[in-house]
């Protein structure tokens, strides 16, 4: 397999050329269906859908797919027919592509697992053809007539009609070129009066204004194309209006030709995004991460250089030189590291793509009116954060669909519009964070149902409310009501924000107003800059990012209130009970300070200047006091997968250069630990 | 068909793990503790460039521990996506069992392990327990 054809590889291609298709053929359908309620033509769209699974047909015969290709070549037919009809998709054929995308979407999975793929359906097939049937009533197409296309464009379907029909009777088609000017407007001639003569000496079609840019001899201004079927020929008919020959433009029937419809349908799909996205490579995700896993290893490398430098030089030799190459090397391994970062970054209006489809069956599914914003920008982010974030937002769209927005009677009934406003929204922080937020004008979380479901007394502020939305367990399907205003998962969003990609989500609520939830994550998580520390006699690190702050701990400077829980425990609960009644000023603050190696059921060290490492939670510093700091450096984080060694506080290893595992800790979840046990003892 | 096994010492006593579930032995130095942890949980290991928990043995059967020694082997098996390691006092010795030759464990030694061995072999002169990979890592 190492050289040469690797058909796996093609299919891996494939399946991701083809989703990418079918994501663009998803939210072409979608505006389709949006305009078609506007009684709105839609031109481009319907060209691209054409040129998808035109597209989408031409992949899947060459890896072989027939089911695929199937598929695609009944979508392809109804969307040209739908470009002849007047770029007009009729709702009940939006509604079967979008089912036949989904079918090809099973099948292209069904591809990707190694499965075989299902044929297709030939009840979905003769819906597709049927609904050809229904349209071909041969409409004529671009190029049917010399028309200029700019013209061609201007004109209905009904307009289009009846010009072939009238040239396929034998009746004579002109375009008339009307420029008004004051001269003329003076002799009293102007586009009324023009339009009144015309129609009296032949069927006026269409009258289409067009802008006229500015010439040598005149500024610009407006000009008049007038569509004209006549029974005469040119001159006579020029003669008639009183205009000259030369203002009067026939145009003729052009042999039918399919097959150059379809080309030039093609053609003009390359010119826009295909040109775009020239000089673009798709990479499999799994080639960056081993890339990544490379240059980890010379992450490493590079510490143990560091490392060995520090020995000659403490050994007394000269290594100015030798500095220079290893800091010019580590400089090169931050770029390259970031080179690779911004190959992994994802956009995040691609990864947002398919919340319209998601939006759009909810509200078929719940009879509810709702209007999607989505405002994402340009903001990309890393491929691994945004798998792991999607499901987090689905979560959240799917909570303001069913349970904030009303039902429209109860929207009118509040005096608000009847469609709710839901908007998706992400902003680039400058910490190098993304925030996420969805918001919706929905009837607002209620304080006190919630709290009511939680047992627990109705909370005062909207922080206070999210937690107990997010407590784990307090929602199942069978307490959720509507009028509570939230749905299930909660836990789940932030799980996924706040232990995964050390994010932090938030809310803001008002009752009758709406509610956004935000989601603040790192745009990366893979490599994290860390301070490593000694305490109890082990080396740990944790990411600088977690840090507010690290200082002294002067032994004179701390205070230890009185300990009143040191009842009697096992050994086994050391490390969940902290005796955190030692205090310390910052600022004014009394910060608890924790030792860690109690915490972590470590041995204790004597220490002479023990450091503080200071975090916040929820606004509430915490200190950890460790025995001395050992520098900063960039780490690459493995997360620990073993239920063996899976504890809380823990989030993963890394390598620090001596090949011994060194774990990084997670002071946030831990101080987090120790809040809610603090909670617990007070309530 | 007899099938390969390792044989290891824990404490003078010798047992048995099935070759088929061991991707190979590496000498223990030592390990990075994970504070809340199983107690059992020697700590974890890099082995060619994985992160690998290790499980000691001594502890599992309630023995006190003892620090490493020029024997100590850590005998890394798989179990699924599972790649844990088994710290024993030595293991040198590759044997081959026949299948039908194990015996279930009398249930006083059954229950009084619980369950861990999870049977026992006589070859020759040798008695032999077999250890139950699987619920040592807590898979079954």
């Amino acid at each position: 397999m190492s050289d040469g054809f690797d058909p796996a590889d093609f299919i891996a291609g494939f399946i991701a050329e083809t989703e990418e298709h079918l994501a663009s053929a998803n939210a072409n359908l979608l505006a389709v269906e949006a305009a078609a309620a506007q009684n709105q033509p839609t031109p481009r769209q319907i060209r691209e859908l054409f040129r998808s699974f035109h597209t989408v047909k031409g992949l899947a015969a060459m890896v072989g797919v027939e089911p695929i290709v199937d598929l695609a070549h009944a979508m392809e037919s109804v969307l040209r027919d739908a470009d002849v009809a007047a770029a007009r998709l009729l709702p009940e054929a939006v509604e079967l592509l979008l089912k036949a995308v989904r079918a090809i979407e099973t099948r292209v999975h069904a591809l990707g697992k190694g499965h075989t793929v299902p044929p297709a359906s030939a009840k979905l097939l003769d819906a597709l053809n049927g609904l050809r049937q229904e349209t071909t009533p041969a409409l004529p197409g671009e190029g049917a007539t010399s028309l200029a296309p700019e013209l061609w464009a201007k004109l209905a379907a009904a307009d289009r009609v009846q010009l072939t029909q009238g040239l396929a009777a034998g009746r004579r088609a002109f375009v008339l070129r009307f420029v008004p000017s004051i001269e003329q407007a003076a002799a009293g001639v102007t586009i009324t009066s023009i339009r009144e003569k015309a129609a009296s000496v032949a069927e006026v079609v269409k009258v289409v204004p067009q802008s006229v840019a500015a010439t040598a001899e005149a500024p610009p201004g407006l000009a008049f194309a007038l569509l004209l079927l006549a029974d005469t020929d040119g001159p006579a008919l020029a003669q008639a209006l009183g205009v000259a020959a030369t203002a009067l433009t026939p145009v003729l029937l052009v042999a039918p030709s399919p097959a150059a419809a379809e080309d030039a349908l093609a053609d003009e799909g390359l010119s826009t995004d295909e040109q775009q996205r020239r000089g673009v490579v798709r990479v499999d995700v799994a080639r960056l991460d081993d890339a990544l896993e490379r240059l980890s290893s010379l992450v490493v490398t590079q510490f143990r250089l560091a490392r060995t430098l520090a020995a000659m030089r403490a050994a007394g030799a000269d290594v100015r030189e030798l500095s220079h190459v290893v800091a010019e090397n580590g400089r090169q391994l931050r770029d390259l590291r970031a080179s690779i970062m911004r190959a992994r970054m994802v956009s995040v209006a691609e990864l947002l793509e398919r919340i319209p489809l998601l939006v759009r069956g909810l509200s078929r599914s719940t009879g509810k009116d709702v209007r999607l914003v989505l405002a994402t920008g340009n903001a990309e982010l890393d491929k691994g954060v945004a798998e792991r974030i999607f499901p987090a937002v689905v979560h959240l769209v799917r909570n303001a669909v069913d349970h904030a927005i009303e039902a429209p009677a109860e929207r009118r009934a509040a005096g608000k519009a009847e469609s709710g406003l839901l908007t998706v929204a992400c902003h680039e922080r400058s910490d190098n964070r993304l925030e996420l937020t969805v918001t919706d004008d929905g009837r607002g979380v209620d304080a006190a149902a919630v709290a009511a479901r939680a047992g627990a007394p109705v909370p005062e502020t909207d922080a206070a409310l999210l937690d107990l939305l997010a407590r784990p367990g307090l929602s199942t399907k069978a307490t959720v009501t509507t009028t509570s205003g939230r749905g299930v998962g909660m836990d789940v969003v932030r799980r996924i924000a706040v232990d995964e990609l050390r994010g932090e989500l938030s809310m803001r609520t008002t009752p009758g107003q709406g509610t956004t939830f935000a989601l603040r994550i790192p745009l990366s998580i893979t490599i994290v800059d860390a301070f490593s520390f000694l305490c109890g006699g082990q080396t740990f690190v944790v990411p600088v990012a977690m840090i507010e702050e690290v200082q002294e701990l002067e032994p004179g400077r701390t205070v230890r209130g009185p300990d009143r829980r040191r009842t009697p425990r096992g050994d086994a609960d050391r490390r969940r009970v902290p005796r955190a009644t030692e205090m310390m000023q910052r600022r004014g603050e009394a910060v608890p300070v924790v030792r860690l190696h109690d915490l972590l059921g470590l041995d204790a060290s004597e220490v002479a200047r023990p450091k503080a490492i200071v975090v916040r939670r929820e606004g509430a510093p915490l200190a950890f006091a460790v025995d001395r700091m050992l520098g900063q450096q960039e780490i690459v984080v493995r997360p620990l997968e073993d239920r063996l060694v899976k504890v809380q506080g823990v989030s993963g290893t890394t390598d620090l250069g001596d090949g011994r595992p060194t774990l990084v800790l997670d002071l946030l979840a831990i101080s987090e630990q120790l809040l809610a046990a603090s909670t617990q003892v007070s309530a | 068909m007899s099938e390969l096994h390792v044989l290891c010492r824990i404490a003078d006593v010798e047992y048995v793990v099935p070759a088929a579930e061991v991707m190979q032995m590496e000498s223990f130095t030592g390990a990075t503790r994970v504070p809340g942890a199983r107690p059992d949980v020697a700590g974890l290991m890099q082995i060619r460039g994985h992160v690998v928990p290790v499980v000691d043995m001594r502890t599992v059967f309630g023995l006190p521990t003892i620090p490493p020694t020029l024997d100590s082997r850590v005998i890394v098996m798989k179990r699924g996506e599972r790649v844990v390691g088994l710290l024993v006092d030595s293991a040198r010795e590759v044997l081959k069992i026949r299948p039908e030759d194990f015996q279930p464990p009398p249930p006083v030694v059954s229950h009084q392990t619980e369950g861990l061995v999870k049977a026992v072999v006589q070859t020759g002169t040798r008695f032999l327990m077999l250890i139950d990979f699987g619920k040592v890592i807590g898979e079954e």
